[in-house]
């Protein structure tokens, strides 16, 4: 088995993680941190593949960069909103958002 | 073995750091817990980076993951944290089934991928260095480089618009 793959599996253990997160808690901060931790799966993805196959001249680590920085622009409004929200409602519950259900 | 020239036990060793802290991270019940937790799991996929010859991305990582991101989310924690009880519902009531959910995508994403044909793969590591890197960027990737800071400033203004307090005239 390549090297790569081993790789890849650590990706997809670590991403199972944090869809697990995101499903399971309740807290809206450890939702925003599990997805965090999924980002990060797909970046170890990225980084091993433009490693071992290296195509477009190196544009898989490039891309790996521009997500890091969009993950830092989706924390910084995320959490804005939670903060907003818990100033509104006193809570960071998930299961309390319930204004929409029918 | 896994990437260049190093032990594999460094692979073993940095894959089971970062998957012991992101399960740490998933089920510790303070939050604060978890929120060290995800520090040291960012800190291992930048060990994980520098072991796939990406010292540049590892850099980052640890600038914007380990420095700023994790900053943000603990100030957030500080500024909301719940103090009288409800720890002890920290999980919602489809646990099982978002255990399930998790394990099945990722035994989907790994069977396809793996199963997947990639095209050659060498043994040799083909991330470029840092000043092939750098040409790229602001060579043929500086339209992308400027709308990502572009897309940085407008999430800036509006968290600042959002978490400010309205004031009534």
């Amino acid at each position: 088995m390549n090297a790569l793959y081993w790789w890849l599996l650590l990706a997809f253990l670590l991403f199972c993680i944090g869809a697990f997160g995101v499903l399971a808690r309740r807290n809206i901060i450890l939702v925003v941190m599990s997805l965090e931790i999924m980002l990060n799966a797909v970046n170890i993805a990225l980084v091993a593949i433009a490693n071992f196959r290296g195509g477009a001249r190196g544009a898989g680590t490039l891309f790996a960069l521009f997500i890091i920085v969009l993950a830092a622009a989706e924390v910084t409004v995320g959490l804005a909103i939670v903060i907003a929200n818990y100033r509104n409602r006193s809570t960071v519950q998930t299961d309390t958002y319930d204004e929409l259900k029918g | 073995m896994p990437g260049g020239d190093f032990h594999p036990w460094f692979f073993v060793v940095v894959a089971a750091w970062v998957l012991v802290c992101a399960l740490g991270v998933v089920l510790f019940k303070k939050i604060m817990y978890s929120a060290v937790s995800m520090v040291f799991c960012f800190l291992g996929v930048a060990f994980a980076y520098a072991l796939l010859n990406a010292p540049l991305v590892a850099i980052i990582q640890i600038l914007v993951y380990v420095g700023a991101i994790s900053v943000v989310i603990i100030f957030a924690i500080m500024l909301t944290e719940v103090q009288h009880g409800g720890y002890e519902l920290f999980f919602n009531r489809q646990t099982a089934v978002a255990a399930a959910a998790a394990l099945i995508g990722a035994a989907v994403l790994a069977i396809v991928s793996l199963s997947a044909d990639i095209g050659p793969i060498g043994d040799k590591s083909l991330t470029p260095g840092l000043r092939p890197l750098s040409k790229l960027i602001f060579d043929r990737y500086v339209l992308p480089f400027e709308l990502v800071s572009l897309v940085l400033v407008a999430a800036m203004i509006g968290a600042i618009v959002l978490s400010t307090r309205e004031r009534e005239r």
